[in-house]
C-alpha cells in the first residue's frame, strides 16, 4: 500500500474511517449531538457545547468525567422537571386553599428540620467530647488537630461550636491534659504508631521500632 | 533583590601556563591562565615569584601559547577561549598591559564539542597557529609581517575532518618547509554506525600530520599513521638542524618517537615499583628545554615522576630514545623551564612552586631505552625505580593555592575582630585545612624586650642620600633610648640626643641634621655635633609636632603655634606664630613637593571636632585656607600623596593628588582630598577601623608612601594597581610604628607594643587574605563545627593505602634499602609535613603522592582538629573499605547522650564500569573527652550513599540515593520513621528550617518538603521548574535558598510569598496531600530570583558578614580556589548606578579575550539582578579620558565612582 499510488488505499482508508466513525457513534443517544454543516460534531449534553472534530474524539469525549457529571446533571434535571410536572398536575386537582396551606406547612417545617438535625448533631457531638474527657477512652483520636508551633492557644478545628462553649465552662486542667494526651499522640503518631478503626494502635509495618519502645495501647489506654 | 557580585580572593589555581619574553629584553615571564584570569608572573632576583599584570578576561580560557616572529625579541600570547575567537595579545611594558593585537571570529561562543578553541598549536618558526576543537575542527592562520614590522593574521584555512576526536595537536619543527602540524585524532565514523559495537571496540587512533602550504595558502592532510591507542599528548622535537625533527607521542606506559618515513622508536616509561600492574603510567605534562648544543625533554607522569628523555640521533635519523628518572614532584599542569635555570611547576592542585635546576640529570640513574626494549610474550619488559628526594632540583619558592576549595564556612572561632574563613582546599596527601583572615601577611624579622614601656618610636637617617636609617629612637615616659643600626642594634649614647627627657618627634632635618622635639624645646644636632638647643618661653611645653624636611611646626600647651623654617645655611628658624583658639589635637605638614622650598599646608585638628588647612606661604602665613568639622575630635593627621601616574607599575591612570587623612576618636578614619592650591577640602569619606582612635603613620611599601593606621588592629592604606586599599594587617595590636630601612630589610616597619620592639615586613600585598595552613591526610570532603570549639573533618581518598599499610610499606622499603628506620613512624609524622621541608623524611608524601593502590580501594578518616593549636584531638579511620562522605551533628530528642556526630559512609564504591556500591552506612559517634574524642555508638546499613545528612525535630533526616528519610537513634540502630522516595534523581543537600526541610537533588534543583507529624509523612509541596545540577546550597530564609549548579552558576529561588501564606495557613494540610503537580512534579513551583555565572564551580556557600557589624552577604569558595562575595544592595539608587556603571563598562571596555561580558555573565541562563563588582572595579584601570567620559554620562566625577566603589568594597570586607 503507497501512500503515493494505488487509489484502492485512500478510498479502503476512508470506508473505513466512515465505519469507525459510525460505530463511535452508534452507542450514543442522538438527541445528545448534533452533527453540524462542516461535519464536525456538537455535544449538546455538556452546558458550553464543545464542537469536536469527529466521531471518535466526540465519543471520547462522552466517555470523558465532564461529559458525564453533565449527563447525570442534565438528567437530574430532568428529572426534577418531571416531578415538578407531576406535583403541579397533582395539585391542580386540589383547591387553592389547601394548596397554600401545605405548601407554607412545607415550608415552615422544611426550616425547622434542618435546625433540628443541627441541634442533635451538636448535641450527640457535645456529648461525645464530654464523655471523652472525663473517661479518656479511645474515641478521643478521632478528633484532629495539628499542633502546630505557632499556635499557642490551641483549639481544634473539629471542635463544634458547642463543644467549645462546653470545654469552656470545664476547667483548664482537663483542656491541659487534652493537649499533653494529644502532644502525645502526636509523638507516636511521628515515632510510626497507626490507629486502625476501632482507635487501637498498630505499629505501621514500614517503621523501625526499638525493642523496648512504649505501646501506646497501654500507657494511653 | 539585586546583588553585587565581588570577587574577594581571585582564583589561585593553574590551568596552564606557558613562558617566553614577553615584555621583550631578557627577563623571562610566565604567562598563567587561572581559568578566567590572565596573569603574568616573573621571578625576581631573589627567586620570588611576583605577580605583574593580572587580568580578569570574563570568558573560560582553555588553551596558551606563545610564539615569536623569526628574528624578534619579544613573544606573543595566543589564547584560545570559549570566545568563539582567537586572539593575539603582547604585552606592554610601559603601561603594564596585555595589547590585543588581533581578534579573529571563527565560531559560535562557549565551550563546545566543534568549536575550536581547546588545542593551540603553533609553528615552531612562528610562522602559524593551529586552533583546535575536540571534534572536527580545525583552523590554521598564517603569521606574518606587513612593512611597518606589525604582526598581521590571514584569514583562517579550514584542517577540518567530520567524525574525528582530537587528543593533542602540536607543531613539527621542519626549519623554513612548509609547516606541518601534528595530531593525535580518533574517527569514529564507523563506530557510529556499527551497533554491534565491534567496530568502537576496534577503533584506532591515528597520528595525522597537516601540512600548511605557505604557496599554495591551502592545508592539506600529508600523513596519517595508526598510533597506540593510549596516546594521550604529543611532544615537539626540535627540527630544522638542531634535531632530527619529528614528535614524541605520549601514550600510556611508553613514549614513541614518530616522523613520516622515520620507524617508530618506542621506550617505556618506568615505573614504580609499587605501583599496582593494573594501573598504566601516563604523561601529564611536558616541558621542553633547547640550547644551541642540545636538548631534552621533561615529561612529568600522572604520579609526580619527571623523567628526562632523551634523543640520540645523527641528522635526521634517531637512533635511540632515552628516558631516565629524573626527580619528583607534585603533579603539574603546566611545565615551563626558564632559560635563567628555573622550573616553574603549575601544581594541578596545591601550592604551586619555582625550583632551581641543580643539575640536568647527567648522573647515572635508573634509564629506560629503546635500544634495551624488550619484548616478551605477557608485552614490553617494563622497567622499575623508586622514587628518590630531589636531586637535580630544588625549590625555591612556592606560591599558595587554594585549589579546589571542597567546603567552606564562615565563623568566628578564635573571638577576633573579624571572622575567620575555613576551607578544606587540595587533593590526596597535599590536602589542608586553611584558616583564612581578611588582612595581609606580615612576616616578623625581628622582636626584643625593652627595659620599660615605650611610647614611641622613629627611625632616621643620618643623610638625606643615605639609603639605610641610622638610628632607631626609642621614647619612654621619661627618658629616650637611641639604638643604632648596624650588623647589630645596639644603644648609644653618642648620637647627640637628649636621653633624659621623652621625645615628641625625631627626624632628619635640611640635609644631614637632625632634630629631637621634646616637652621644653628642640634639639637641633648639626652633622658636625653642634647642637643649637631652642627653648619653650615660659612654663609652656610642647605637646604637638608636626614637620617634613624643610619645616617644623610645633603647638605649645594652650594653643599656640610657632612655625620654624630651615633656612640657606642650615639654621631652625622661627618664622611665624599663630594663636588657635583652643588646645591642639594634633598637627601634620604636607611632605615638601619635588622641586620646591616649602610646603603649603599645615593641617592642625583641634578638640572642638575641626581640621583646620593654615597656609604655609610666606605671603599669607597662617592663614585658615579652609576647616573641616568631623564627628568626633581627631587624633591624629597624616598627608599622603599620590603621585601621578600613567598606567605603569600599578596599571592605573590618575593625576597627582594630595589626601589628608585623620584619625578620630571615635575609631574612624576620616580622608578627604586637598586641593594642591587653594586647599579646599572635598571628597570626604571615612572608615571605621577599630576601637581605638588610629594613629596614622607614613612608610614606604615597594617605594611608594603608604599609611599605617594603628587602631585596636593595624591596618594599611596603599595603592595598588590604582586602587587605594585600606586592609587589615594580620598583626597584634600596636602602639606606635616607624618605616624601617637596613641592609637585611629593606622596606620594614619598626613598632612598639608592650614593652617589645617589633620589626616586621609586609609581603603579598594586593591580597585580601592571609591563610594558616593545616595539612591533613586524605582528600577533605566536608567539615562541621562542634560547641564553636573543634572542627570534625572527614576525608576520603580512593585508589590508596590506609596509614598502617603506607606505614609498613614504607618500612619494608627502608628495610630493603638498608636506610633502617628513621624515626618516622610515629602518628605525627604521618601528617605529612605541610610547609616545612622535612629533611629526615626521605619520602614525605605531600612530595612524592601516596603509594597507589587500586582503584577500588578506599581510605578515609574522621578527624577531630582543634584549630587554636592546629592539633588533632582524634583521628579515626575507617577500616573495610569506607569511605565518609557527609557529617553532621544531631541531638536526638529525649535521648541521653547529648550531641552525637552523624557520618554518613559508602561501602567499596566503584565508578567504572558503572557506579556501584557494596552498601552504605551511617555511624553515629559519641563525643568523649570534652569533645575531643570520639567514640562509635552504632553503624546502620542503609542501601545507597547517604550524602547529606541534617538534624530536624530532634531527628536525622538523610539523603540516600533519591530517598529521603528520617531516621531517630535506636539502641542498636537507627531506626527508620518516614521516608519520601519520590526525589528524581540523588539527593546532595539538605537544610531544614522549622518545619521545612530543603532538599537538594544533584540534578533537579531545589525540593522544599514538609513534615506532618501527625500523619508521619513527608510532602514535597514545591520544586524548581529548571533542571539544575546543584553542588552547593545554603537556605537564607524561610522561602528563599541559594545554590550553586556545576556549570559555574549561582542562583537563589524563592517561593512566591502568596503559595508561601497558602501553605503555611493550610490547616489540615489535607491541600498538600492531595494537591497533585504535573508531570510528577510538585504542584508548586519556586521563582528564581536571582541569577549569574561566576564561571567556576562553586562547592560551598554561606551567608555571613566579614566585617564587624556589618550587613550579611553571601561567601562562596570555588573549585578554582577562589572566593567571591554577594551583597545585596540596600538602596534603589545605588543599584541604578551600579547597573549603570556597568553598561558604559560593557560598551567602552569590552573584555580582553573577545567574550561579551553580558553573554559571559548569561552563558548557561540570562544574569538576573545581579551586578558585576569585578566588572565595576576595571574602572580605574580605565584611561583617564575614558573615566572621565563614562563619569560625564553618569554625571558625576571619576573620583565619586571611585569612591563609591570603595565603599561597596568596605560594606564586604
Amino acid at each position: 500500500m503507497s501512500v503515493y499510488g494505488g487509489d484502492s488505499w485512500a478510498r479502503e482508508a476512508q470506508h473505513r474511517k466512515r465505519r469507525v466513525g459510525d460505530l463511535a457513534v452508534e452507542g450514543l443517544d442522538a438527541s445528545s449531538y448534533k452533527k453540524l454543516s462542516s461535519g464536525k460534531f456538537a455535544c449538546l449534553v455538556c452546558p458550553r457545547t464543545p464542537v469536536l472534530d469527529s466521531a471518535l474524539v466526540l465519543a471520547m469525549h462522552c466517555k470523558g468525567s465532564c461529559h458525564r457529571v453533565a449527563l447525570l446533571r442534565l438528567e437530574e434535571r430532568e428529572l426534577k422537571k418531571k416531578d415538578e410536572i407531576n406535583k403541579r398536575i397533582a395539585f391542580s386537582d386540589c383547591t387553592v386553599n389547601t394548596s397554600t396551606s401545605t405548601s407554607n406547612l412545607n415550608r415552615i417545617k422544611s426550616k425547622p428540620l434542618i435546625e433540628q438535625v443541627r441541634k442533635a448533631a451538636s448535641e450527640v457531638l457535645a456529648k461525645g467530647n464530654t464523655r471523652e474527657d472525663v473517661h479518656n477512652d479511645g474515641c478521643s483520636g478521632k478528633i484532629c488537630g495539628i499542633l502546630r508551633g505557632k499556635e499557642t492557644s490551641h483549639v481544634s478545628e473539629s471542635f463544634s461550636f458547642a463543644a467549645k462553649e462546653a470545654a469552656e465552662e470545664v476547667v483548664v486542667q482537663p483542656q491541659l491534659s487534652i493537649r499533653e494526651r494529644r502532644e502525645r499522640e502526636l509523638n507516636f503518631t511521628s515515632a510510626g504508631w497507626k490507629r486502625d478503626c476501632n482507635g487501637r494502635w498498630f505499629k505501621d509495618e514500614n517503621v523501625e521500632f526499638d525493642s523496648d519502645e512504649e505501646d501506646p495501647n497501654i500507657c494511653l489506654g | 533583590m539585586y546583588l553585587y557580585s565581588l570577587t574577594l580572593q581571585k582564583a589561585t589555581g593553574i590551568v596552564c601556563a606557558i613562558n617566553g619574553n614577553f615584555s621583550g629584553g631578557k627577563s623571562q615571564e610566565i604567562v598563567v591562565a587561572r581559568g578566567k584570569i590572565l596573569d603574568l608572573l616573573r621571578p625576581d632576583d631573589s627567586g620570588k615569584i611576583q605577580t605583574v599584570l593580572s587580568v580578569e578576561i570574563f570568558g573560560a580560557v582553555r588553551s596558551l601559547a606563545q610564539f615569536r616572529l623569526t628574528g624578534a625579541q619579544k613573544d606573543y600570547i595566543v589564547v584560545g577561549s570559549d570566545s568563539g575567537r582567537i586572539v593575539i595579545l603582547e604585552f606592554n611594558k610601559e603601561k603594564n598591559v596585555f595589547d590585543k593585537i588581533h581578534q579573529e571570529t571563527f565560531g559560535k561562543s562557549g565551550c563546545r564539542r566543534i568549536v575550536p578553541g581547546q588545542y593551540l598549536a603553533i609553528d615552531p618558526k612562528g610562522r602559524a597557529v593551529m586552533i583546535g576543537a575536540c571534534e572536527k575542527q580545525k583552523l590554521v592562520y598564517v603569521l606574518n609581517r606587513d612593512t611597518a614590522a606589525r604582526l598581521t593574521i590571514s584569514s583562517p584555512l579550514e584542517a577540518h575532518k567530520s567524525h574525528t576526536i582530537t587528543y593533542s595537536i602540536c607543531g613539527v619543527d621542519c626549519g623554513f618547509d612548509n609547516p606541518i602540524f601534528a595530531a593525535i585524532e580518533l574517527d569514529y565514523s564507523e563506530a557510529d554506525q556499527d551497533s554491534t559495537g565491534q567496530a568502537a571496540s576496534e577503533a584506532q587512533k591515528h597520528l595525522t600530520f597537516y601540512e600548511l602550504d605557505l604557496g599554495l595558502n591551502h592545508v592539506s592532510r600529508k600523513w596519517s599513521e595508526a598510533v597506540d591507542n593510549g596516546a594521550n599528548m604529543l611532544v615537539t622535537v626540535p627540527g630544522g638542524g638542531d634535531g632530527p625533527s619529528g614528535v614524541l607521542v605520549c601514550a600510556e606506559n611508553f613514549v614513541i618517537y614518530k616522523n613520516q618515513g622515520h620507524p617508530d622508536v618506542r621506550a617505556v616509561i618506568p615505573r614504580r615499583a609499587d605501583l599496582p600492574a593494573e594501573r598504566g603510567v601516563l604523561i601529564v605534562s611536558a616541558a621542553t628545554h633547547k640550547q644551541k648544543s642540545m636538548f631534552f625533554f621533561l615529561l612529568q607522569t600522572e604520579y609526580g615522576d619527571i623523567f628526562k628523555a632523551t634523543l640520540e640521533h645523527d641528522g635526521e635519523h634517531v637512533q635511540e630514545l632515552r628516558i631516565k628518572y629524573f626527580d619528583t614532584i607534585p603533579v603539574t599542569s603546566s611545565m615551563c623551564v626558564l632559560k635563567s635555570g628555573f622550573l616553574f611547576a603549575a601544581s594541578e592542585f596545591g601550592n604551586h612552586a619555582l625550583y632551581q635546576f641543580q643539575a640536568i640529570g647527567e648522573e647515572a640513574d635508573v634509564e629506560a631505552s629503546s635500544a634495551t626494549l624488550m619484548e616478551t610474550e605477557e608485552g614490553f619488559q617494563p622497567v622499575f625505580f623508586q622514587p628518590r628526594s630531589l636531586k637535580n632540583l630544588v625549590r625555591i619558592d612556592q606560591v599558595e593555592s587554594l585549589m579546589p576549595i571542597m567546603d567552606m564556612k564562615v565563623e568566628n572561632l578564635f573571638e577576633e575582630e573579624t571572622p575567620q574563613i575555613f576551607t578544606l582546599c587540595g587533593r590526596g596527601p597535599r590536602s589542608s585545612l586553611r584558616i583564612l583572615r581578611p588582612g595581609l601577611a606580615i612576616s616578623e624579622m625581628a622582636v626584643s624586650q625593652l627595659p620599660g614601656v615605650p611610647s614611641a618610636v622613629w627611625t632616621v637617617k643620618k643623610n638625606l642620600i643615605d639609603e639605610f636609617d641610622a638610628y632607631i629612637v626609642v621614647s619612654f615616659a621619661n627618658a629616650t633610648l637611641v639604638l643604632s643600626i648596624g650588623e647589630t642594634v645596639e644603644e648609644v649614647s653618642d648620637s647627640g640626643f637628649l636621653d633624659t627627657t621623652p621625645s615628641l618627634a625625631v627626624s632628619l632635618i635640611g640635609d644631614d641634621s637632625l632634630m629631637q622635639v621634646h616637652p621644653s624645646g628642640i634639639r637641633h644636632i648639626r652633622e658636625d655635633g653642634r647642637i643649637n638647643e631652642w627653648r619653650t618661653p615660659g612654663k609652656r611645653t610642647i605637646v604637638k609636632v608636626g614637620s617634613n624636611r624643610l619645616q617644623v611646626v610645633i603647638a605649645l600647651s594652650g594653643g599656640e603655634l610657632i612655625y620654624f623654617e630651615v633656612d640657606m645655611t642650615g639654621q631652625l628658624m622661627e618664622v611665624e606664630k599663630h594663636e588657635m583658639s583652643g588646645d591642639v589635637a594634633c598637627l601634620d605638614i604636607a611632605p615638601v613637593p619635588e622641586g620646591r622650598q616649602r610646603s603649603r599646608f599645615l593641617a592642625v585638628g583641634s578638640y572642638d571636632n575641626t581640621i583646620r588647612i593654615l597656609s604655609l606661604d610666606p605671603d599669607d602665613c597662617m592663614q585658615i585656607l579652609s576647616v573641616q568639622s568631623v564627628s568626633a575630635a581627631p587624633e591624629s593627621l597624616l598627608f599622603l600623596e599620590v603621585q601621578a601616574s600613567i598606567g605603569g607599575e600599578d596599571g592605573a591612570d590618575h593625576p597627582a593628588s594630595l589626601f589628608l587623612n585623620a584619625g578620630l576618636s571615635n575609631g574612624v578614619l576620616f580622608r578627604t582630598v586637598v586641593d594642591m592650591v587653594t586647599g579646599q577640602l572635598s571628597d570626604s569619606r571615612s572608615r571605621f577601623l577599630g576601637l581605638k582612635a588610629p594613629k596614622l603613620f607614613s612608610i614606604v611599601i615597594r617605594g611608594r608612601r603608604a599609611m599605617l593606621c594603628l587602631s585596636s588592629r593595624p591596618w594599611l592604606g596603599y595603592i595598588h594597581q590604582g586602587h587605594f586599599l585600606l586592609t587589615p594587617l594580620s598583626y597584634e595590636a600596636l602602639e606606635y610604628a616607624a618605616s624601617f630601612s637596613s641592609d637585611q630589610c629593606a622596606e620594614g616597619v619598626v613598632a612598639v607594643a608592650g614593652d617589645a620592639l617589633r620589626v616586621f615586613t609586609i609581603e603579598r600585598l594586593g591580597e585580601t587574605f592571609n591563610e594558616t595552613a593545616i595539612p591533613l591526610r586524605y582528600t577533605p570532603r566536608k567539615f562541621v563545627f562542634h560547641k564553636k570549639k573543634s572542627l570534625i573533618i572527614i576525608e576520603s581518598d580512593q585508589g590508596a593505602f590506609t596509614a598502617e599499610e603506607r606505614e609498613a610499606g614504607k618500612k619494608e622499603f627502608f628495610e630493603a634499602a638498608g636506610m633502617g628506620e628513621n624515626g618516622n613512624n610515629n602518628g605525627e609524622q604521618m601528617e605529612n609535613g605541610g610547609d616545612d621541608e622535612d629533611k629526615n623524611d626521605p619520602l614525605s608524601d605531600e612530595q612524592y603522592g601516596y603509594p597507589k593502590a587500586e582503584s577500588d580501594k578506599w581510605v578515609s578518616c574522621i578527624r577531630v582538629l582543634d584549630p587554636k593549636t592546629s592539633n588533632t584531638t582524634c583521628l579515626l579511620e575507617l577500616q573495610d573499605n569506607e569511605a565518609a562522605y557527609s557529617v553532621c551533628t544531631v541531638n536526638f530528642r529525649e535521648k541521653e547522650y547529648g550531641t552525637l556526630l552523624a557520618v554518613g559512609t559508602a561501602k567499596g564504591l566503584q565508578f567504572w564500569p558503572r557506579r556501584s556500591l557494596a552498601s552504605g552506612f551511617i555511624h553515629i559517634y559519641r563525643f568523649v573527652d570534652d569533645g575531643r574524642a570520639l567514640e562509635l555508638l552504632h553503624k546502620t546499613q542503609v542501601e545507597g550513599v547517604p550524602l547529606a545528612l541534617c538534624q530536624f525535630q530532634g531527628r536525622l533526616l538523610a539523603g540516600i540515593g533519591p530517598v529521603l528519610r528520617l531516621y531517630d537513634l535506636g539502641k542498636k540502630r537507627l531506626l527508620r520513621k518516614c521516608e519520601n522516595k519520590l526525589f528524581p534523581n540523588t539527593i546532595v543537600s539538605v537544610q531544614t528550617y522549622r518545619d521545612r526541610i530543603y532538599v537538594g537533588d544533584i540534578q533537579e534543583s531545589f525540593h522544599y518538603c514538609k513534615y506532618r507529624r501527625d500523619e508521619n509523612q513527608l510532602y514535597v509541596f514545591a520544586d524548581d521548574s529548571v533542571p539544575r545540577w546543584v553542588t552547593a546550597a545554603h537556605h537564607i530564609d524561610f522561602d528563599t535558598m541559594a545554590g550553586a549548579d556545576k556549570f559555574g552558576n549561582v542562583y537563589f529561588v524563592r517561593l512566591p510569598q502568596d503559595v508561601s501564606d497558602e501553605i503555611e495557613e493550610d490547616p489540615t494540610g489535607g491541600k498538600i496531600k492531595w494537591e497533585q503537580g504535573k508531570l510528577n512534579g510538585a504542584p508548586n513551583k519556586v521563582e528564581e530570583i536571582v541569577q549569574f555565572h561566576v564561571g567556576d564551580v562553586v562547592t560551598c556557600l554561606q551567608k555571613a558578614s566579614l566585617i564587624p557589624g556589618g550587613g550579611d552577604s553571601v561567601i562562596y569558595g570555588t573549585v578554582m580556589g577562589s572566593l567571591g562575595a554577594l551583597l545585596p544592595f540596600t538602596s534603589r539608587d545605588d543599584v541604578d548606578f551600579f547597573s549603570h556603571l556597568e553598561m558604559h563598562l560593557r560598551q567602552e571596555y569590552p573584555p580582553l579575550c573577545g567574550r561579551d561580558h553580558m553573554a559571559y555573565r548569561s552563558a548557561y541562563f540570562p544574569v538576573k539582578d545581579v551586578i558585576d563588582g569585578d566588572l565595576c572595579e576595571q574602572f580605574p584601570t580605565l584611561p583617564m579620558d575614558m573615566q572621565r567620559k563614562i563619569a560625564d554620562e553618569l554625571d558625576r566625577t571619576p573620583a565619586e565612582i571611585l569612591k563609591k566603589l570603595e565603599e561597596v568594597r568596605n560594606k564586604i570586607i
